[in-house]
């Protein structure tokens, strides 16, 4: 692994998207017109290129390493490569940072040397440095290739009969822009180029979430989406000054070794109470961005955008950026049993939430976006329970099928002529017939049936959840039967029976630029679990093992791997023990449950809604008041507008007023008192001479008179 | 040529307005070219001072440097009563003192870069008086490239001053329908406040004139010398220290004296909006910078929490009573005061990253809220109304002025990557570890709490822009009746002369968020050499101190009752109470010390 050569790949792999980005913005309006999608193509094109090629450096790194440094218990592979100083104040640091060698096979031993304390000063000198590893290698890799489909597909799906629609340009400058950002918060080398590309992100979201201007609601879904974001960072961007205030330095690099060398800037041991706050503060932002419990309000709505943006962004990759965050900062979280659970349980309550909600939901995207918030509850859980290998695999396999999901949505949307609410179409098996297909190869994964992507995914959190969190398990189990059942009612609904379409639509199959991404997607969303399924060895996990050694894995008993000495502080999971035998039963145990109960919920679907759809309004009718509380989502919306916006603006209104007339009148007061002054002498000075000289003669007797007497 | 060229720059305003005298008052075209063209002269200047000035290192001291007798000071170090003038005799030093630093030259060329921009702004939108108003824009001008060259504090509170004619008649005369009462009220609050400053200005070299400098000195450099030297005890400088705030505060505006800048805002026409808040607010964080911090360095300490609080107060209360205004430009106004807010906490936090956050943000702001202002003006140009119920779905019709829109949005809300992120995480990082030593820097007075709370209001930042926009830019297309005026030479969206006022000031936000390390550096260099004082030096002057060494070479400022007592957050009375004890520091003889380098 050449790191001149890994930082040229870095840097094609965000300027390229950048320039296409710029070349559609600036060419796009006059010169490329419908063929800007070209320059999103190439830009994205080439980032997937260098990405692929970093992915083979890096899988070759590990490869070398796993051979040649097993003796010492698990290698490091992983290279923190400078570009530029960026924002630069204080002394500079006397010795660069150690730059990591590309393969580093430290014993873990020698991380737990005493070191002496560091120095009392803590130079404030960012720059923009790349961390290259296996993590932020799949995650590039995942981003650039889904985004080259995507991008692909939006070339058809943004025209109508052939024509580009209004903002055509925008739509590849945004989605180029958005590419480079993501690739900027996964490569970024230190926090605060995470926080960079965390906004950076955001703001292409709230861009495209907005990108049908004109419609109130996505106006205000953009606005939301925005806002709802900044609450996370806040906790996030307060979380960094933390790190830097305890630590001195914002590199990843840096900070991780302090912690592993448990000492802060002032040379003393770490408070783990400090790091538990730490941690909080990172979550927060993980759960604005990932739309976890209680920030999950905007994902939803942010269907507004256009279908590929949901797929790309709201699906496959924005929104993991929260789970990559925790994956990445697993040397934080690990130390501090508090954090790890509320991760765990708000992802396993997100996860069951979320797909009751998905339950009786009518609006396709919708159903999908609440499906999504709760497959990322389950990556949450995953983390929470230790294991982030399993999270970061569930995570690869659900941008597959959960971006297939989307653009088959937005297939069908656009084929009904943009209407996309269940109630008005069914029987598209008809008229659709390959998007039939695709959706349904889809939603086997996403419902997790056996030998589709999301089975051997979504099986491994279950299992590691089952062990360290029996409840938060079981809760996972029932969100999984729910899953399977909500994504057939949805299947169901939109494919079987009787062909029926909105007024007015002539349904048409979409072109070859829409169904071949979604065929490659499919792909993937058959075959992405193979990576990490027993027999073959787990390559995937075995990949990212490195990343996560010293970390999750070194925390708990997990899977195949041994239990390296634990870590400063306890873990619950150390306390499990799972004997070879009876793990191998439970597993393949919850394996056949697993797949079980999908095929039993999809089973049910097709009762409900496939053949007996008065089923569906008997027990709506039935149970209006549940029905209700689903139908309007727990009426969290409408919460926070009372608890929180309205007497906002009310605040707002005070402070103005009180401006208004209290300070300002304060103020008025102060400069009366001159004026007032003015007024009490205007009437020595009426200008009649005689006072004048009776003044003038007082006064001179009074001058006259002291000085005699003097 | 190199001792020239800051007088160059000062005098090239003046003399492109004497122009503006030559052609007749019907002749709007070539009016407006003199002045223009006047103050791309200027800029040019300035560009050529700033490469002077980066050419060659100074470690941070003043570059540039020109110095001149005028009362009664002749410049550099000469024996006064040898030059023969008679003020000299009586051992006055106040002379004609220019020169630049690398927080000042930043400033400077702020100024000579909106000018222009401003000028060119308003081309279509002043029909009347055409002649006048460019002579007072030159003029104003002026006085703000002089405020940031000034060396000799009379010199600058005459331009400090001066700055308040100019703008006093541009909002009196081209102002809205409430013109007259936002010119008297802006006039009197910052005169009313500079007149105290004034007055601290006067005392403080009195004080060093009665104790021991041997001559009553205007000299910036001089006192800034013997303020290292421990010339000035804190009790002193408690006193003067508020008395510089008063004007400087007002100006800033903070909280809660700010209650002229939204009227004035509201009512000015775009140009005095874009230089009212681009630069002119900028000398009140400048005069806090050059003079209060430099001078009074125990004060500053003693007065950080409070001026902290203020701040925050103001960051939170603006914000939200900027979510609720109907005006698009009182609600940029309100703005204003909320983002100045973090520029003095970044500059009382005492550290080098502080300052150099807040160094940054006072010409981010200038960029970012000037720009907006512009933008805002060619809408109100074309639509003759700013209020949100009046506008919506601008988007679909000025699609270019949408796109400046939210780059300035963006820049003002701090999205990494522009140049409002970077001022404002080096701010919040100066606060938040202010109370550590860091950098050769004694511990400071704020904390990570301050840092936490004002960052409340970057949320709310995010907030009431966006809804700006969304009000402004997204939804349905409405228009007011008869709109968009597209009278003379205007078109729907902005035109080519309009993009080219808006797009370099966007160019110069993403340089400077992407690159800011020269920036940085350079405001570095001369907060550490003209700023702060670093421990060592605060130890070899503890030593004139005498009984006083042991507490302040504790490298903290403990040793210092007042500040104890007013980091329990008491009422201004107890610190006043605290600085009664204070013998030892009142009585220390002060020997005031030739060059203290660190």
């Amino acid at each position: 692994m050449d790191i001149a050569f890994l930082k040229l790949l870095g840097i094609v792999i965000l300027t390229a998207p950048l320039g296409g980005a710029l070349v559609c913005g600036a060419l796009g309006p006059r010169r490329l017109k419908d063929r800007t999608h070209w320059a999103s193509i190439f830009g994205v094109g080439a980032a997937a290129a260098a990405a692929l090629a970093l992915l083979t450096q890096v899988v070759g790194a590990v490869r070398t390493s796993q051979t040649s440094g097993h003796e010492a218990g698990g290698s490091h592979v992983s290279a923190t490569i400078p570009v530029y100083d960026w924002i630069a104040t204080g002394a500079r640091p006397s010795a660069s940072p150690p730059v990591a060698a590309p393969i580093k096979g430290l014993p873990r031993e020698d991380a737990r040397l005493p070191h002496a304390p560091m120095e009392l000063s803590s130079p404030s000198w960012f720059r923009v440095e790349f961390l290259v590893d296996p993590l932020s290698a799949i995650m590039l890799a995942t981003v650039t290739c889904i985004a080259l489909l995507i991008v692909i597909y939006s070339r058809d799906y943004m025209r109508h009969h052939d024509h580009a629609e209004r903002g055509y340009e925008r739509f590849f400058a945004y989605l180029a822009l958005f590419v480079f950002s993501m690739c900027a918060l996964v490569l970024g080398g230190n926090f605060l180029l995470l926080y960079l590309g965390w906004e950076a992100v955001g703001l292409c979201s709230y861009l495209l979430i907005g990108f049908y201007y004109g419609k109130p609601s996505a106006a205000a879904a953009a606005k939301k989406a925005f806002l709802v974001n900044r609450v996370g960072d806040f906790g996030f961007g307060l979380g960094i000054l933390l790190i830097y205030i305890t630590f001195g330095t914002l590199s990843y690099h840096d900070v991780f070794d302090m912690i592993a060398r448990n000492v802060d800037v002032t040379g003393a041991a770490l408070d783990p109470s400090k790091l538990t706050t730490l941690a909080l503060l990172l979550f927060c932002g993980a759960a604005g961005k990932s739309a976890q419990i209680p920030l999950y309000v905007w994902l939803p709505d942010a269907m507004e955008g256009p279908s590929p943006v949901s797929a790309l962004i709201h699906a496959a990759t924005m929104v993991t950026a929260g789970v990559y965050m925790i994956a990445r900062c697993g040397a934080i979280f690990v130390h501090s049993e508090t954090a790890m659970l509320v991760v765990a349980v708000i992802g396993g309550c997100t996860a069951i939430f979320s797909a009751t909600i998905a339950l009786v939901q009518t609006d396709m995207k919708r159903i999908l976006a609440y499906s999504t918030i709760s497959q990322l509850g389950y990556m949450f859980l995953a983390l929470g329970v230790y294991a982030a290998d399993s999270a970061v695999f569930h995570l690869f396999t659900h941008a597959f099928f959960k971006a297939l999901l989307f653009l088959g949505a937005g297939s069908v949307m656009h084929a009904m002529g943009g209407v996309i609410d269940l109630r008005q179409f069914s029987g598209l098996r008809h008229a659709l017939p390959k998007t039939c297909k695709l959706i349904l190869i889809g939603s086997l994964a996403l419902a997790g049936v056996p030998l589709f992507s999301g089975f051997f995914s979504k099986d491994e959190i279950l299992h590691h959840a089952l062990s360290v969190h029996p409840a938060l398990g079981i809760m996972g189990l029932v969100t999984a039967a729910l899953t399977a059942f909500y994504t057939f009612r949805m299947f169901f609904m939109a494919f079987a029976g009787p062909l029926r379409v909105p007024e007015g639509v002539h349904p048409h199959e979409s072109g070859s630029w829409m169904i071949l991404p979604m065929s490659l997607l499919a792909i993937g969303a058959i075959f992405a679990g193979y990576l990490g399924v027993g027999f073959v060895g787990r390559p995937f996990h075995a990949f990212l093992e490195p990343v996560f050694h010293n970390t999750f894995l070194a925390s708990t008993l997990h899977g195949a791997h041994e239990v390296v000495a634990a870590a400063p502080a306890g873990h619950a999971g150390a306390a499990i023990s799972t004997g070879a035998a009876a793990g191998f039963m439970a597993e393949y145990g919850l394996l056949l449950a697993s797949g079980g109960l999908a095929i039993l919920s999809i089973l049910a679907a097709y009762v409900v809604y496939g053949k007996n759809p008065w089923i569906a309004a008997t027990v709506r009718a039935t149970a209006p008041r549940v029905y209700g509380l689903l139908w309007n989502k727990y009426y969290v919306d409408e919460a926070y507008d009372l608890a929180l916006v309205r007497p906002l603006r009310a605040l707002g209104r005070l402070c103005f007023w009180l401006d208004e007339y209290i300070v300002d009148g304060l103020v008025w007061l102060i400069a009366f008192v001159p004026q007032a002054m003015g007024y009490g002498a205007r009437g020595v000075q009426r200008g009649a001479l005689q006072g004048y000289g009776l003044a003038m003669g007082v006064g001179l007797a009074i001058v006259v008179t002291v000085v005699l007497t003097w | 040529m190199t001792a020239w060229i800051l007088t160059l720059v000062i005098a090239s305003p003046l003399v492109g307005a004497a122009l503006l005298l030559l052609p007749r008052a019907e002749n709007r075209r070539v009016i407006e070219r003199i002045a223009l063209w006047g103050s791309l002269v200027t800029l040019l200047l300035t560009v050529v001072a700033a490469v002077l000035f980066f050419r060659h290192p100074t470690d941070g001291g003043f570059a540039l440097k020109l110095a001149a007798s005028w009362l009664g000071g002749t410049g550099e170090g000469a024996d006064l009563r040898e030059a023969g003038n008679p003020l000299a005799g009586a051992g006055i030093d106040v002379a004609y003192r220019v020169g630049v630093d690398g927080i000042s030259i930043w400033l400077l060329l702020l100024t000579a870069f909106l000018t222009p921009l401003a000028l060119a702004s308003s081309f279509t939108a002043i029909r009347e008086r055409v002649r006048e108003y460019y002579i007072l824009l030159l003029l104003l001008e002026v006085g703000m490239l002089g405020v940031f060259c000034s060396l000799d504090l009379l010199l600058f509170y005459v331009f400090f001053e001066f700055t308040l004619v100019p703008l006093y008649f541009l909002i009196g005369i081209w102002g809205g329908p409430e013109k007259r009462k936002a010119a008297n009220k802006f006039f009197i609050y910052t005169l009313g406040g500079s007149v105290l400053t004034f007055a601290g200005v006067l005392f403080t070299a009195y004080y060093a004139y009665a104790h021991g400098a041997g001559k009553f000195t205007l000299n910036i450099e001089e006192l800034m010398r013997l303020a290292r030297g421990g010339a000035f005890p804190p009790n002193v400088q408690w006193w003067v220290f508020l008395a510089l705030a008063a004007g400087f505060a007002i100006k800033v505006p903070l909280f809660p004296l700010h209650t002229w800048l939204p009227l004035a805002h509201t009512e000015a026409p775009t140009a005095g909006s874009v230089i009212l808040a681009g630069v002119l607010l900028k000398l009140g964080t400048y005069g806090f910078c050059r003079l209060s911090i430099p001078l009074l360095p125990d004060a500053s300490r003693a007065w950080a929490p409070a001026l902290a609080v203020l701040a925050i107060a103001g960051i939170i209360y603006t914000a939200l009573a900027a979510w609720v205004q109907r005006d698009v430009k009182k609600l940029i106004a309100y703005s204003s005061v909320s983002h100045l807010g973090f520029c003095i906490l970044g500059l009382f936090s005492m550290k080098l990253a502080g300052m150099n956050g807040a160094v940054m943000y006072m010409v981010n702001h200038g960029l970012s809220t000037g720009a907006l202002f512009l933008v805002v003006g060619c809408v109100y140009e074309r639509y003759h109304t700013r209020e949100f119920d009046k506008l919506g779905g601008l988007a679909r019709r000025m699609p270019v002025a949408a796109f400046f829109l939210i780059v300035f949005t963006l820049s003002s809300i701090g999205l990494p990557g522009l140049n409002g992120f970077v001022g404002e995480f080096l701010v919040l990082l100066g606060a938040a570890t202010s109370n550590q030593v860091t950098d050769g820097l004694a511990a400071g007075p704020l904390g990570f709490s301050y840092a936490a709370a004002a960052a409340v209001g970057i949320i709310l930042g995010a907030v009431y822009m966006l809804y700006m926009c969304g009000r402004v830019l997204f939804g349905p297309l409405v228009e007011p009746a008869h709109t968009p005026d597209t009278s003379h030479g205007l078109s729907h969206d902005l035109t080519r002369r309009e993009v080219g006022i808006l797009a370099p000031i966007a160019l110069a936000c993403l340089l400077l968020g992407v690159y800011p390390k020269p920036m940085l550096s350079s405001i570095q260099s001369a907060a550490q050499a003209n700023v702060f004082q670093p421990i060592e030096v605060r130890q070899a002057s503890a030593g004139a101190l005498g009984d006083a060494a042991p507490f302040v070479a504790m490298g903290s400022e403990i040793g210092i009752p007042m500040l104890a007592v007013a980091q329990q957050e008491g009422p201004p009375a107890t610190v006043a109470a605290g600085a009664d004890d204070l013998e030892w520091v009142t009585s220390a003889r002060f020997v005031p010390q030739e060059h203290d380098s660190p």
